[in-house]
Order: C-alpha cells, then sequence, then structure tokens
C-alpha cells in the first residue's frame, strides 16, 4: 500500500501506547529478577489479576479510573507480598540466600501461573469481560483517530515510570532496594532489612504489573487467559532492553510495540506477534546481552 | 462477572452421568459420549442442555426401552483435550454414539479419530468445510457448513454493500474457513479482490495498525472471521480507529454468540452474519425455544450454538428410535454401524432455525453437510441486552461451493 | 601461648582482654560452615571494648567465615556470640549492625554501579536524623579528600585505595561502636597499605573498637594491641601483639613467607 505520513504517525503511536504497557510489565519483570534472582513465569497472571482488579473496582464498585487504577495497584501490591511471602521465599531460601534454587523456582513460577490462572477462572469465568471507561470523544488528528485512553494510558505510564524513577534515585527506601537488588549480603551489612525490601520490590512488580492490566484494559477488554501474550512481549521486551536494566526494560518495550506495529503495517500484516521475537533475535545477534545489559551477570 | 455463579471447574471434568439412575438396570444402556468446550457461560449452559434433553428423553421412557447414559466432557476448545475426550470415550467409555465438538480446530482431528474407531460422530457447532470433505462415512453436520455461509454473505454483500472488502482472519479453523470462503465467493460471485487481509491469532489483542491501514485504504465493508471474544475486541477497535458505520461490519458465524454483543457493546451494532439461528426469528417454534432457553438457562436471546444443539439431540432421538440395537457388548460395532446408518436416514428433519436438514449414506460433504439454510442476522443494538433483527434466510444447493 | 588443635584449653594471654565490663564482642565456642561443610570448628575469641584486635591467618583459615558468622550472615551453629552482654547469633544480619557491630568488607564489595555518594549513604541507612548524617558525610570526606573529589563518580571507577577508604567510611557512616574490618590491605599498593592502616589507627582514637582480620601479619600486629591466630578453622594462638611479632614459631613456622614478603616490601 502507498505511504502515507499521517498513518506513519498513527503506526508509531499505536506502537508507543501498547509499548509503554509491555514496558512496565518488562519493568517489574526486570525488578523480580534482579532483586530476588528470579525469572517470574507467573507475572503475565499478575498482570491478568491487575486487569481484573481494576474492572471491578472501576465497573463494579464506580470508583473513577485512575482511582480503580491506583486501588487495583495497592491491592494486587499487597497480594504479591503475600504471594512471594507465603510461596516463593521458602523457595529462594533453600536455595541459599536468596539464590536461583535451579529448576525448583522456574516451575515454581509455573505452577504460580496455572494456579493463578484457574482461580480467576473459578471468580470469573472464561468469558472476556468488556472494561468500559468513558473519557469523552477521540482526538481527531489529521487523518488520524486517538482515543483519550490512549493518551491518557501514554501519561499514566510516563508518570509510574517517572515515580519508580524518583523512588529508586532520591528515596532512602528506593536505594535499599537497589542495594538489595544489586548485593543483599552487603545490603544486609548496611543494616537493611532484606527480607522486607525483597516484599518491596516484588509487590512493587506487581503493583506496575496491575497498573498495566487496567491500562490495557479497556483498550483489549479482560480475559482469563490474556497473561499469556502480554507475559511474552514483556520478556521480549525486557530481554531486548537487556534483562535486569530497568531503563532497558521501557526502552525494550516501546521498541517491541513500535516495531511490531509497523512490522505489521509496512512488512506484512499477518501474524504481527513474531515481528517482536524478530526484534529479540536481531538485538540479540548484535547485543548478546540486550540494549542496556552492562554486563552478564552470572546468577548462582 | 454477571450475577450468576459460577459452578465450573477447569480442565476436563465429567459434567454428569444421567439416565442410568432413572431406570431399572433391566434395559442396556445406549452410551453416548458428549466432548464441547464448556468454558464459556454460553457453553456450560448448552452442554447443560444438550445432558437435560437427554435426561427428558429417559423419563419419557427412554428409546424402545432403553436409557441413554450420557458422559459430558470438556474440551475447552482445545485440539488435544478434545481428541483425548474421543478417545476416551470410544475406547474406555465404549460409547456407541461420538456428539462433538464446538469448534472446529477440535472437530477436525476428531473426525479421524471416529473414522478410524468407526463411530458415528454428529457435529453440534463446527462449520469448517473440511470436516465433511475428509469422506468419512461416520460423521454427520448438524450446523451450516461454513461454504453456504460464504456464499450467503458474499451474495448480500455484493448486491447491498459493495465489493472493496477488507478482511481480518484469527488463526482458529473455522474463522480460517469463514475468511478463505468469502473470499473465494466475492471472487466468484462479484469478481472483487481482498482489498486488505491480515491473518490474526486466534487470541489477538490489538488491531489497531490494521484497522488504520483499512481506513486509509477505504473499504465498503470489513469482514472480522473470528471467535467470539477476538472479534468483539477488532469490532472495538474498528470504531476507535475512527471507522464509520457507513462501513459496514461482517462477522463470521461465531457473531452469533452473545459474548460478541455483549463485549462489543455498541460496536456490535450493524454488525451483520450468517447464522444457522436467529433469536429474532418470529415464528412460533422460535419463540417457544427462546422462551424455554431463557427460563430454563437465563439466556436473554440463545444463539444457534442452542438451537443447533437442540436439534442435534431430536435428529439423535429419532437416528436411535429407528436403529434397532442389540446393546450386547459384543455387539458394539454392529450396533455403532446401525446408529450410523439411522442418523444417515434421517431426512426432512424440521429444524429451529431454519430449512430442513437431512442427511443421506454417501461420505460426501453434499450428503453429511445436513442444514443447507443460512439466516442472515443483523445486531440492531448491542450491549447485554442485545437485539437482533433478520434480514434473510436462503436455502443453498447441496453442492454449492464444492 | 599455642593451643591444642582440638578442643582446646583457653589460656588468655595476661592482661590480653580486660575484664568482663572491657569485653565488647565475645565468641565461644563458635562452629558454622557452608552447606554441610564445617569450617569453624570451634573459635573463641573476645575483643575488648576501645581495642584493635587481629585475627590473622592466610587464605581459606575461616577468617572471613567467622566475620560471616558474627554479622549473621551465616547461621551459628555451635556455640555463642555476644555483643555488649547481648547473645546476637540469632539475629539478623540488618538488626546486629542496627546494635553497633558493623562489618566492612573488601574493596571489591563496594556497590560499582553506584555512586561514591550514594555508597555511603547507604551506610548511614540504619540512621535518622539528616542533619547529623550529612555532619558524617562531610567527617568522612575530610578523613578520606579523595572520596570528596569523586563523590559522584561511580564507585567501580574509583582505584583499589580508594574504594578501600570508600567501604571503611561507609562502615563508619553507621557510627559503629565496633567495626570490623576484612582484608583492608588486600591486593593494594604499600603505601596506600600504609594510608589505610593510619586511617584505621584514627578510627580507633575516635572511641570505635576494631577488629581486623588480615593477611598482613606484620602490619595488623604492628596496629593492634592483641592478636589471633587462626588456622583449619581453630584459634591456633592469641597474645599480644607485641609477644606475636616477636615469637619466632610465628615468623618462621607458617607465616614466615607472608612476614618476609611484607617486608621486603616496606624496604623497598
Amino acid at each position: 500500500m502507498d505511504f502515507d505520513f499521517s498513518s506513519l504517525l498513527a503506526f508509531i503511536m499505536f506502537g508507543l501506547t501498547i509499548g509503554v504497557v509491555y514496558g512496565i510489565v518488562a519493568l517489574g519483570i526486570s525488578l523480580i529478577y534482579s532483586g530476588l534472582d528470579i525469572v517470574h513465569f507467573a507475572h503475565g497472571e499478575v498482570y491478568m489479576f491487575g486487569a481484573f482488579f481494576g474492572l471491578v473496582f472501576s465497573s463494579q464498585m464506580g470508583l473513577p479510573y485512575p482511582l480503580a487504577l491506583l486501588a487495583a495497584m495497592i491491592s494486587i501490591g499487597l497480594l504479591g507480598i503475600v504471594i512471594e511471602r507465603v510461596f516463593y521465599r521458602r523457595l529462594t531460601r533453600s536455595g541459599g540466600g536468596y539464590t536461583v534454587a535451579g529448576m525448583g523456582m522456574i516451575i515454581c513460577g509455573f505452577g504460580m501461573s496455572v494456579v493463578l490462572q484457574n482461580i480467576a477462572f473459578l471468580i470469573w469465568g472464561a468469558d472476556a469481560e468488556p472494561f468500559p471507561v468513558d473519557l469523552g470523544p477521540a482526538l481527531e488528528v489529521g487523518d488520524i483517530t486517538l482515543p483519550r485512553s490512549y493518551g491518557l494510558t501514554a501519561i499514566i505510564a510516563v508518570v509510574l515510570m517517572a515515580a519508580l524513577h524518583l523512588f529508586l534515585k532520591k528515596t532512602r527506601t528506593g536505594l535499599a532496594v537497589r542495594a538489595v537488588a544489586a548485593n543483599k549480603d552487603i545490603a544486609f551489612l548496611m543494616g537493611i532489612n532484606v527480607p522486607l525490601m525483597i516484599s518491596v520490590i516484588f509487590g512493587l512488580a506487581c503493583a506496575l504489573a496491575a497498573a498495566a492490566g487496567t491500562l490495557i484494559g479497556p483498550m483489549q477488554s479482560v480475559q482469563v487467559e490474556m497473561g499469556y501474550l502480554m507475559l511474552m512481549k514483556a520478556f521480549a521486551a525486557a530481554v531486548v532492553g537487556g534483562f535486569g536494566s530497568l531503563p532497558g526494560a521501557i526502552i525494550g518495550g516501546l521498541l517491541v510495540g513500535i516495531f511490531e506495529n509497523l512490522g505489521a503495517a509496512y512488512i506484512s500484516p499477518n501474524h504481527k506477534d513474531i515481528y517482536a521475537f524478530l526484534l529479540l533475535i536481531l538485538v540479540l545477534m548484535i547485543r548478546p546481552s540486550g540494549l542496556f545489559g552492562v554486563e552478564v551477570r552470572v546468577k548462582a | 462477572m454477571k450475577p450468576h455463579a459460577r459452578r465450573l471447574i477447569a480442565g476436563g471434568i465429567v459434567a454428569g452421568v444421567l439416565g442410568a439412575l432413572a431406570s431399572t438396570a433391566l434395559a442396556a444402556d445406549i452410551r453416548v459420549g458428549i466432548t464441547m468446550r464448556m468454558i464459556s457461560e454460553n457453553g456450560q449452559k448448552y452442554g447443560q442442555m444438550v445432558m437435560d434433553e437427554i435426561g427428558m428423553i429417559n423419563e419419557a421412557g427412554g428409546i424402545n426401552g432403553n436409557m441413554i447414559q450420557a458422559t459430558l466432557l470438556n474440551d475447552e476448545c482445545k485440539s488435544d483435550k478434545g481428541v483425548a475426550n474421543a478417545n476416551k470415550l470410544i475406547f474406555q467409555e465404549k460409547v456407541h454414539l461420538l456428539i462433538g465438538s464446538t469448534c472446529s480446530s477440535v472437530t477436525l482431528p476428531i473426525v479421524d479419530v471416529t473414522a478410524k474407531a468407526e463411530v458415528p460422530q454428529i457435529i453440534p457447532h463446527s462449520t469448517n468445510e473440511k470436516i465433511t470433505k475428509k469422506g468419512s462415512a461416520w460423521v454427520f453436520r448438524v450446523p451450516v457448513s461454513g461454504r453456504y455461509y460464504a456464499g450467503v454473505n458474499a451474495k448480500y454483500v455484493g448486491e447491498n454493500i459493495g465489493k472493496r472488502i477488507a478482511y481480518i482472519c484469527a488463526a482458529d479453523a473455522a474463522s480460517q474457513n469463514d475468511c478463505e470462503a468469502m473470499q473465494a465467493q466475492m471472487n466468484s460471485q462479484h469478481g472483487a479482490e481482498a482489498v486488505y487481509v491480515a491473518q490474526v491469532q486466534e487470541k489477538e489483542v490489538d488491531f489497531r495498525t490494521h484497522m488504520q491501514k483499512i481506513k486509509s485504504a477505504g473499504v465498503d465493508g470489513i469482514m472480522i472471521a473470528a471467535l467470539a471474544e477476538t472479534m468483539a475486541r477488532a469490532l472495538v477497535q474498528s470504531y476507535e480507529a475512527g471507522i464509520g458505520e457507513e462501513v459496514r461490519r461482517i462477522g463470521s458465524s461465531s457473531a452469533s454468540n452473545s459474548p460478541v454483543p455483549a463485549i462489543a457493546g455498541d460496536a456490535a451494532k450493524g454488525v451483520f452474519f450468517a447464522a444457522a439461528y436467529a433469536a429474532a426469528d418470529t415464528r412460533p417454534i422460535a419463540r417457544l425455544f427462546n422462551e424455554m432457553v431463557r427460563s430454563r438457562y437465563g439466556i436473554h436471546a440463545p444463539d444457534h450454538d442452542f438451537s443447533q444443539a437442540y436439534d442435534l439431540v431430536r435428529i439423535v432421538e429419532i437416528a436411535l428410535n429407528r436403529a434397532s440395537l442389540s446393546l450386547e457388548d459384543g455387539d458394539l460395532a454392529a450396533d455403532r454401524t446401525a446408529i450410523r446408518d439411522a442418523i444417515a436416514s434421517v431426512k426432512g428433519y424440521r429444524g429451529l432455525g431454519s430449512g430442513e436438514i437431512s442427511f443421506c449414506a454417501d461420505p460426501t460433504p453434499q450428503c453429511r453437510d445436513g442444514n443447507r439454510t443460512a439466516v442472515l442476522i443483523a445486531y440492531s443494538k448491542g450491549g447485554e441486552d442485545y437485539v437482533t433483527e433478520v434480514l434473510a434466510r436462503v436455502t443453498m444447493p447441496e453442492d454449492f461451493g464444492l | 601461648m599455642f593451643r591444642d588443635p582440638p578442643g582446646g584449653c583457653v589460656s588468655a594471654g595476661a592482661g590480653g582482654v580486660g575484664g568482663p565490663a572491657g569485653v565488647m564482642l565475645k565468641v565461644s565456642g563458635l562452629e558454622t560452615g557452608y552447606g554441610r561443610v564445617r569450617i569453624l570448628r570451634g573459635v573463641d575469641l573476645e575483643v575488648g571494648a576501645g581495642q584493635i584486635v587481629a585475627l590473622l591467618g592466610g587464605n581459606g583459615t575461616g577468617k572471613s567465615t567467622l566475620l560471616r558468622a558474627v554479622s549473621g550472615l551465616l547461621p551459628t551453629w555451635e556455640g555463642s556470640i555476644e555483643f555488649d552482654g547481648e547473645t546476637i547469633h540469632r539475629l539478623r544480619p540488618d538488626q546486629i549492625v542496627r546494635r553497633g557491630l558493623v562489618q566492612v568488607t573488601q574493596g571489591k564489595d563496594s556497590y560499582p554501579a553506584m555512586t561514591v555518594e550514594e555508597n555511603l549513604m547507604l551506610g548511614a541507612h540504619i540512621r535518622a536524623g539528616r542533619r547529623e548524617i550529612a555532619d558524617d558525610l562531610e567527617r568522612i570526606y575530610g578523613f578520606f579528600p579523595r572520596l570528596r573529589e569523586r563523590r559522584s563518580q561511580m564507585s567501580g571507577t574509583l582505584s583499589g585505595g580508594e574504594v578501600q577508604m570508600l567501604v571503611i567510611g561507609r562502615g563508619l557512616m553507621a557510627r559503629p561502636r565496633l567495626i570490623m574490618l576484612d582484608e583492608p590491605s588486600a591486593a593494594l599498593a604499600p603505601k596506600v597499605v600504609l594510608d589505610i592502616f593510619v586511617a584505621i589507627n584514627r578510627i580507633r582514637d575516635t572511641g570505635v573498637t576494631v577488629l581486623i582480620v588480615e593477611q598482613n601479619v606484620r602490619m595488623a600486629l604492628l596496629l593492634a594491641e592483641y592478636g589471633y591466630i587462626i588456622r583449619d578453622g581453630l584459634i591456633l594462638m592469641e597474645g599480644e601483639a607485641k609477644g606475636l611479632l616477636a615469637d619466632p614459631n610465628v615468623k618462621s613456622s607458617f607465616l614466615g613467607g607472608s612476614v618476609a614478603g611484607s617486608e621486603d616490601e616496606l624496604v623497598h
């Protein structure tokens, strides 16, 4: 099809709006990876729970959308802390401190994913649920139509990232979180309550996933199986950006989002999901540690 | 999140074993195995309806004094589970007849299982053309084949909407078939080439790039061939992209399923599709059926999944009554053959939705695609309390689209 | 002054450690290790308030294991650890730090991806009071002016001596009452080692008790009042630093090479 500039802008906008959401989920995955030394395979389901919680707070309890988002973040954050304390902590401990307990942790993540999916299934059933949010009429920019929800998604995502950045860089707890992520023994010797910080990290990562779910809900409706695809994309984003790197996760998310939309628009409209993984392969061929992966950290 | 309590448990679980309870053990049981998609609220309820209807046959004295013992398994619309269920029902439960499945992707591989095991299979919901083209002598289709739907849709679209059509085709077997057949029909009936075709995942969530492309290409209509929830998302996003109502949205036959208007809301308005049954049907029999489903299962308006499941049970009842069965363990193969031949002898059954359903003995699509009457339906209102209207009812010739 | 390797009868050297009131850290019969491997096989050690005590031994003798156990990073299998009369070996490491017992690890254990100032602020994590922390930061910069110059650099870019100053400064930011230094001279040039040891001496002069773990036996004994020599997870010898320095067994039998090496380096 012929090229026109406003369509290109639209494709980039679509890529950005979905990309920031990939980025937020990837951010959580990276946080957990550096904080707990585990690759959290159940994060897609946490995202799905977040979407349902957002829907419950917004549609059923009638909270305004931003408040529903906040409520979903807080409740899923707390839920995440419970999951970490009750289930993951035993495993991370048995590995000798908070290190990878081999396959056990990976399987535990997959198991948690199945459990969470089935719980959601029992509560909400398999049917997709619409998540109506009325933010007023869409904006017409030239030939492009942009629903306000897209803009709101981008704004909220940027606010969340900025808040996380400030928290990590400017607050004492944030500094402690970074210390725990980098080296737990030394963090202990600084007098940091490492188990508490690990809960904070996990809760934060889950709250971010909940935000992503609540942001995506109005765009894509909410369904028990929605977590899988998001997990795949967020992993792609995290690896593209460099696993464990927080700025990398965001940039990776944006790149995956834009790349897949441009691919679908200009290469072939079919099976758009492969572009995310095409990008992944391309980046890994050029930079095996990802774009922002400073070093290959050996986790043992 | 509807107020109904969901009693569903994941995985393939025997939903109920009826029949044997009601009768004495003097007569032997006719064993019927059912595998269907029981994951959505609808799926659960039409599964329940099949079981209830069989229960009522038993209460009324059964089939020539024999009870039907029905085993219902959930395949979750997953082909591996469907095949496992079919094997279990055929080789473990030793069923005389297999009913299933809902999704074309699941039914297709099961056709091979029943053909090899020589077990009659009667299909409640799958539309993919290949199901009957495989040439199995053991398969019967109650719903309308995709080839008829495509013919009806293409005729209506070409004559009333236009020839510039964009297609969004999801990866499941039914949607792929609907999409391809529609393009072929648009070409052969009107000489129209597809303006834009996008293959998407079965559960695709983001259609915005496609919609933007379609918008800038300028089309008369968009065909969205996908399972209900995916279709609903695509419909919503088509409006978000700013494609106005003057561009008609054409659904594949799953547009008939209630999640489409429920999730798509206002975006469902104006969507039209071909299906086997319209709840808007004003004939007394249809109104009675609507009322029955509404009161028994709390479904606002039954879609064709309900009507087809109901028709299927009636056809099974007719066939079983006609077949002479010994029901001895040693005569399993003979009984299965007798049931197959009895189903093949059903002719002129007056279906709930539309025209007559007839089968015959040849293992060809002409004989085994029993229902040739498609109803063109449009949503005149979306949402949970959606409203449909019937645009047309068309019976196609047997070998149409072959 | 020798102890019998198994069990061992404690013979506290005359005047080594003061009475119970003066004992700040008391390790008794400590056994611990990694996984199932036992590294410490019953260690007794005391550090008196206001002293510098040196724990000496070669690689793999259990020096660092002892520090990790005292800090709470390793569980105590047998025996006990008391700090200021309180049993601490069941506490979490951060709780131990809050009691004023701070371990300073080797320089390579700074946070390389954080700035010098962030590293120092981490040291003050347990403290409240912005003002006092800011004052202490200034004091540390006064102590180690090089750190002030590099305050906003990533600590990964510092030289070996600078990063050692950083981790010591970071430990001091916690306002410890007892600071445990793990091989502050490791892999440093002799001139730098001297600077570090001068700094340690000044730390003691501010009233902080010091337990220093070293391979550089000569330097450590010149600095310390009292010394323990550890080998194979047991305290082999202990005594006044002067006595140990003069002891021919210390020189020749198992630490001789190391001492001689250091002397050579110091001479040149």
